[in-house]
């Protein structure tokens, strides 16, 4: 309970700060929006329609969007040496973690709330009851990540050439939850029956526990000296 | 720290005889299977490439599972020799990967009709690469020795518990769209003749495997010396 | 039969080179 309670303070302090500045939200929807624009702009226009690229810019989105939101999850530590304080405090590393995590999955996302709607609009999704499906999905899938990319980040914040480090870690951690979300959200969007979407939500479920799990244990073992 | 030293080049000697070794047995392999295997009948000559390419494969992923456990094991103890090992073997595991990757198409060119299929163990390979491709980047972007150990260990750990993912994404993926085939290769009986150069193929790259994380694990215990002594 | 020797000749020199050429890297490191 006492652990739970200090992941909140961590999460809620870093939300605090997140929408007191707003910067980095705002930025990072931006960035979301531009992944979208590219892929509009890169497709063959003759023969690829916008409903045929749908699910994959979606996930794309989120996992490009994903790394920019996640390489800073640490940078306000290390620019003010808060991490040792931080340390210092009487707090459960893993609870540290929870906290970390939490934040960078709420700040994940918020950033797919703001492309989620502009997809649809620029993508010509049909409305349908499946959309709701489809946002379960992104948070579904946020949460494997996310796990894997709070403990990377708290690596390669400490290291040289930081911005080009994660990507390079996470991108492989995020192929198979971004394959099974993309399989689903083809499913959900074709108005296929439940039946051959829940081997695709099982896998992403046990990706999201593994990692959650791993990445608690495996996290005291990072910032810890 | 001589005593470190001449054990460092202990392992560098046996290293080099084990690998020797490995290679004669290489070359006895070439023999056994261009002179005394006969060539298979649906895919000619191209079928001996099965001789080397899943022994290399298999050497690659005993490699990288040999990371994750040293890896681990790192995480639990702090002992650098068990992070010298798992940096070894996964530098000779990316070899093994080149080799899977370039041998893999090259059969699959003129069995398949395609250069690159994302046949699922190839593909399978490429990722395994680029995650340990991450691995030694991340490892030359930290300075500090025991920073270093730290978390190149939580990479190799996330890398093992990966792997299965890493293969169901790759056998479903591949279920998704259908394999071009241009010539029929069923699962037959291997007979002995064939069975006895695949076998040998999967001994000695586990010997050349052995040899070579041997070398490479005494190398990077005389680098540790050397930085031991500088600091 | 179809006629895939070079593919299979290819294939082992490739082998070859990089197996013989790690090992060479190996040695020289080692000194």
């Amino acid at each position: 309970m006492n652990a739970l309670r200090a992941a909140w303070a961590i999460a809620a302090k870093d939300l605090r700060i997140e929408w007191r500045s707003r910067t980095a939200i705002l930025t990072a929807s931006l960035f979301a929006i531009l992944v979208e624009l590219i892929i509009v702009f890169g497709r063959d226009a003759g023969t690829v329609s916008y409903a045929m690229l749908a699910p994959s810019v979606l996930w794309i989105t989120i996992a490009l969007s994903s790394l920019v939101a996640l390489n800073r999850a640490f940078l306000l530590e290390r620019e003010h040496g808060a991490l040792e304080g931080i340390l210092a405090a009487p707090v459960n590393r893993s609870a540290l973690f929870w906290g970390k995590w939490f934040a960078n999955l709420v700040f994940v996302l918020a950033v797919v709330t703001v492309a989620f709607p502009l997809w649809v609009l620029f993508f010509n999704v049909e409305p349908s009851t499946g959309l709701y499906g489809v946002m379960g999905l992104a948070v579904l899938g946020a949460i494997g990540f996310t796990a894997v990319g709070t403990v990377f980040s708290a690596m390669t914040v400490r290291t040289r050439h930081a911005e080009l480090l994660l990507p390079v870690l996470m991108l492989p951690f995020m192929l198979p939850p971004v394959f099974f979300a993309a399989q689903a959200t083809m499913r959900l969007l074709g108005g296929r029956p439940m039946e051959e979407l829940w081997g695709w939500l099982r896998l992403l479920a046990l990706f999201d526990v593994v990692f959650l799990v791993l990445a608690t244990l495996i996290f005291p073992a990072v910032v810890d000296e | 720290m001589t005593l470190d030293l001449a054990q460092a080049d202990g392992h560098i000697r046996r290293g080099r005889v084990v690998t020797l070794l490995g290679l004669a047995a290489l070359a006895a392999l070439y023999v056994m299977a261009l002179q005394f295997t006969p060539p298979e009948r649906f895919q000619g000559l191209a079928q001996k490439i099965f001789y080397i390419h899943p022994p290399a494969a298999y050497a690659m992923q005993l490699a990288f599972v040999m990371t994750g456990i040293a890896s681990l094991i790192y995480l639990l103890l702090k002992d650098a020799r068990f992070d010298r090992f798992a940096e070894a073997s996964a530098e000779v595991g990316m070899v093994l990967a080149v080799i899977v990757v370039i041998t893999g198409p090259i059969w699959g060119k003129p069995v398949w009709g395609a250069w690159w299929t994302w046949e699922p163990r190839l593909t399978f390979t490429v990722i395994e690469m680029l995650v340990f491709g991450g691995y030694f980047a991340l490892r030359g972007a930290v300075r500090d020795p025991a920073e270093r150990a730290k978390f190149a260990a939580v990479v190799g750990i996330m890398a093992l518990v990966l792997v299965p993912f890493n293969h169901m994404t790759v056998y479903l993926f591949a279920s998704q769209h259908p394999e071009p085939v241009v010539v029929q290769t069923g699962k037959p009986e291997l007979p002995w003749v064939m069975l006895r150069s695949f076998i040998t193929g999967f001994v000695v790259f586990t010997v050349l495997y052995m040899g070579m994380v041997m070398q490479r694990y005494g190398i990077g215990a005389k680098r540790d010396i050397r930085e031991a002594l500088d600091a | 039969m179809p006629d895939t020797g070079s593919y299979m000749v290819a294939a082992y020199i490739v082998t070859a080179v990089i197996v013989v050429g790690y090992a060479v890297n190996l040695w020289r490191r080692g000194r």
